[in-house]
């Protein structure tokens, strides 16, 4: 298990990017929805999901093909439970197509969200939940997550 | 209402909660493997409902201009982005950062298009934003 280490300027740059993509995919998959309603938008995501990450897998083994050289060391088995995570993800997208047409609205779906993402993520550091290792937040953590929940508030509900 | 506000704290928990389980099929695999099989299984259980449901090949299904079908495929580079980064920087820099990009992006991505209707706040909640970033960093 890599050891966990304060964020690198990599990690830092990695992670914004993927926020980037995030945006762009929502944005996408949003068309789709448009066209065809969220459910089915998420079924089609997944499903070419499942197709490009086959074809990405399919091109990593034929570019790293090692000749059995190189020992690379045993890891650990993985629990049957650790394949689920894509159940999560089929629920939550019905979820949010429900709550954004509630009185909560876009803005209203997306703060509760945030908040839902930070308490879980405190607790699953806190505690190394489901086989991941312990990372007790300190001050300058708490810092940091106040400033971008809050601003992240700020863009959201600053708008209209 | 209470119950819509549940559901929508809920969907939150569930993002966290699909990442720390994807991280950790990466430890035992890849972040690509993990990616993989949260969008198989993904893919099963959304077809089971829609089987069940119908709803599964709607009117329009094919409408979409054809680059909006390319949403699948960014999914599975954040998926193992975050696996990824959650087993290096742990859950709450990971969810901090990522929702930090996803902020900043979605005002560029208004500015763009001309839909930014209110600059001012948009431009305080990214300078907190980055400031909140910059403190996550390595000294």
């Amino acid at each position: 298990m890599p050891a966990l280490t304060r964020p690198a300027p990599f990690h830092l740059l990695l992670a914004f990017a993927s926020g980037g993509l995030l945006t762009l995919m929502v944005d996408f998959n949003g068309l789709v929805a448009l066209h065809a309603g969220p459910f089915y938008s998420s079924w089609v995501a997944h499903g070419t999901g499942t197709v490009a990450a086959l074809i990405f897998l399919g091109v990593l083994r034929l570019a790293s093909r090692d000749d059995g050289k190189t020992d690379t060391p045993q890891k650990p088995r993985a629990p049957l439970w650790a394949y689920l995570g894509g159940v999560s993800g089929a629920v939550t997208v019905m979820l949010t197509s429900h709550t954004v047409n509630t009185a909560l609205a876009l803005s209203g779906t997306l703060a509760l969200g945030l908040a839902g993402q930070v308490l879980f993520s405190l607790a699953a550091d806190r505690w190394g939940l489901l086989g991941m290792q312990v990372r007790i937040p300190g001050l300058r953590d708490f810092s940091a997550l106040a400033l971008i929940f809050a601003g992240s508030m700020i863009i959201i509900f600053g708008q209209g | 209402m209470t119950l819509a506000i549940l559901y929508a704290l809920l969907a939150g928990v569930l993002v966290s909660l699909s990442r720390q389980i994807n991280g950790r099929l990466s430890l035992s695999t890849s972040a690509l493997t993990a990616s993989f099989w949260n969008h198989i299984v993904g893919l099963a259980v959304l077809t089971v409902l829609g089987l069940a449901l119908g709803g599964l090949w709607p009117q329009g299904a094919l409408d979409a201009p054809w680059h909006a079908y390319l949403g699948g495929t960014m999914g599975v580079i954040f998926v193992a982005s975050g696996s990824w980064l959650i087993a290096r920087i742990g859950a709450v820099n990971t969810a901090m950062l990522v929702i930090g990009g996803q902020m900043v992006s979605g005002v560029l991505l208004d500015l763009v298009r001309g839909a930014q209707d209110n600059i001012v706040t948009s431009v305080v909640g990214v300078a907190m934003i980055i400031a909140g970033m910059s403190l996550t960093q390595k000294r």
